[in-house]
């Protein structure tokens, strides 16, 4: 075996993998700047700005009061002049107390001023649940966010992808809102995921906002999910493979715009569909998907859509009821296996 | 040969252990001097670990193992 045999890609956490996106966007444009709270000395609580004030000082990472719709809209204000910020909310859940920052200001602005002043910033915000945190640090809510018009929706399920779509998303002249999974960041204090932790090249790349990906090609349905319940649905099909099952699994990666095209093809393509989304069930990310392929030709489906979500209640804190409402592997095996008739 | 050790974390009690929580390298990979091999932990603290020289490395433990600190995780030849 030769050395270059050996030598695997260099391999980084999605956190990391973050991180390295956000130091190369600073190096290269000194208009970008990030805040939040906790993303100084502490490096972001979900590790999404760890050694930034090392390299780059107080001035362009910054700690904020705990005022969410001050420092949102101090971000917004920054952006309008020409800066490109990253701004933290700590967990989406929070997103109660600055929401008009968030979508009456960063999302309406470039509208309501006929195009002339636009608000290039990042909103980069952790979400999710399965380890406990309760009903207020548990949540998706993606689906919430792609409601509003005005705001690209990113939400990376792996550590090439993150570090391709925030490059992206910091080089875009529209607001961005950013959302990670806190399962999917490799963190040491979390139960990790085994891809969590993947090859990512060295150099600056962007992987194009609105896009998804095939995660995994089959024939006999298509998987149509994002973030951690891609993992999910690829050790699903891993195991549904060995008995002759073969599902597509279709990494949505952005959800604004939604990419319908991939969708139509996949489900074109397998004729099943199953929508596993950790998000609220009603009036959300399912449904949607159930619109865009009743919209296009409710006749490619040779079974009814299936969908595993949350359903319509609060995350619970203890962990065999919060198990019970999240999309478990369990879940999604019993909701496929449904799909084919296996 | 270098041995790369689980490094001190907690000071006021040597003898605590960790775990392993990353390998970012493989059992027989080349690394470099300066790259990062592994991230560990104890209680909620964390810390990477590098590599001091280059070569082949050979992993002492497995990623999610509990380690003693100062114990040695990896041999570099």
């Amino acid at each position: 075996m030769t050395t270059a045999e050996r030598t695997r890609e260099r391999r980084l956490t999605t956190a990391r993998a973050m991180v390295e996106g956000i130091a190369q966007e600073m190096r290269r444009n000194e208009e970008v700047f990030v805040m939040g709270e906790d993303v100084g000395a502490y490096g972001g609580i979900f590790g999404t700005t760890t050694g930034l004030l090392d390299e780059f000082g107080p001035e362009r990472v910054m700690d904020t009061p705990i005022s969410e719709t001050g420092f949102i809209g101090a971000g917004v204000g920054a952006a309008i002049e020409g800066m490109r910020p990253i701004v933290e909310l700590m967990f989406v859940d929070f997103f109660g107390v600055c929401m008009d920052q968030i979508y009456n200001h960063m999302a309406k602005i470039h509208y309501e001023s006929g195009g002339n002043v636009k608000v290039p910033m990042v909103l980069m915000t952790s979400v999710g649940g399965g380890y406990s945190d309760g009903a207020q640090h548990s949540q998706c809510l993606w689906a919430t966010f792609a409601h509003l018009p005005g705001m690209k929706i990113v939400v990376p399920s792996n550590p090439r992808d993150a570090k391709g779509l925030m490059i992206s998303a910091i080089r875009d002249d529209n607001p961005v809102v950013y959302m990670t999974h806190k399962g999917i960041m490799g963190l040491a204090w979390m139960a990790k995921n085994a891809r969590s932790v993947g090859p990512v090249p060295e150099e600056e790349y962007e992987v194009p906002i609105g896009k998804a990906s095939v995660a995994r090609e089959g024939t006999d349905a298509t998987v149509v999910t994002l973030s951690l319940s891609v993992h999910h649905a690829l050790d699903v099909a891993e195991r549904l493979s060995g008995e002759g099952i073969e599902l597509e699994v279709l990494d949505l990666r952005s959800l604004v715009p939604l990419d319908r095209e991939a969708i139509l093809e996949s489900v074109g393509k397998t004729g099943r569909v199953l929508v596993v989304d950790e998000d609220y069930r009603s009036f959300g990310l399912s449904g949607e998907i159930a619109a865009t392929i009743a919209e296009e030709d409710p006749a490619m489906l040779k079974a009814p859509l299936a969908r595993v979500a949350v359903p319509d209640v609060p995350i619970p804190y203890a962990r065999p009821l919060e198990r019970a409402v999240l999309p478990t592997p369990e879940r999604i095996e019993e909701a496929a296996r449904g799909l084919v008739g296996a | 040969m270098i041995e790369v050790r689980f490094p001190v974390l907690n000071e006021s009690e040597p003898d605590a252990e960790g775990v392993l929580a990353t390998w970012f390298v493989g059992d027989g990979e080349e690394v470099g001097e300066g790259q990062l091999l592994c991230e560990v932990q104890v209680e909620k603290s964390s810390e990477d670990v590098h590599s001091e020289g280059a070569g082949t490395i050979r992993l002492a433990v497995s990623e999610g193992e509990v380690v003693r600190q100062g114990e040695v995780i990896a041999r570099i030849e």
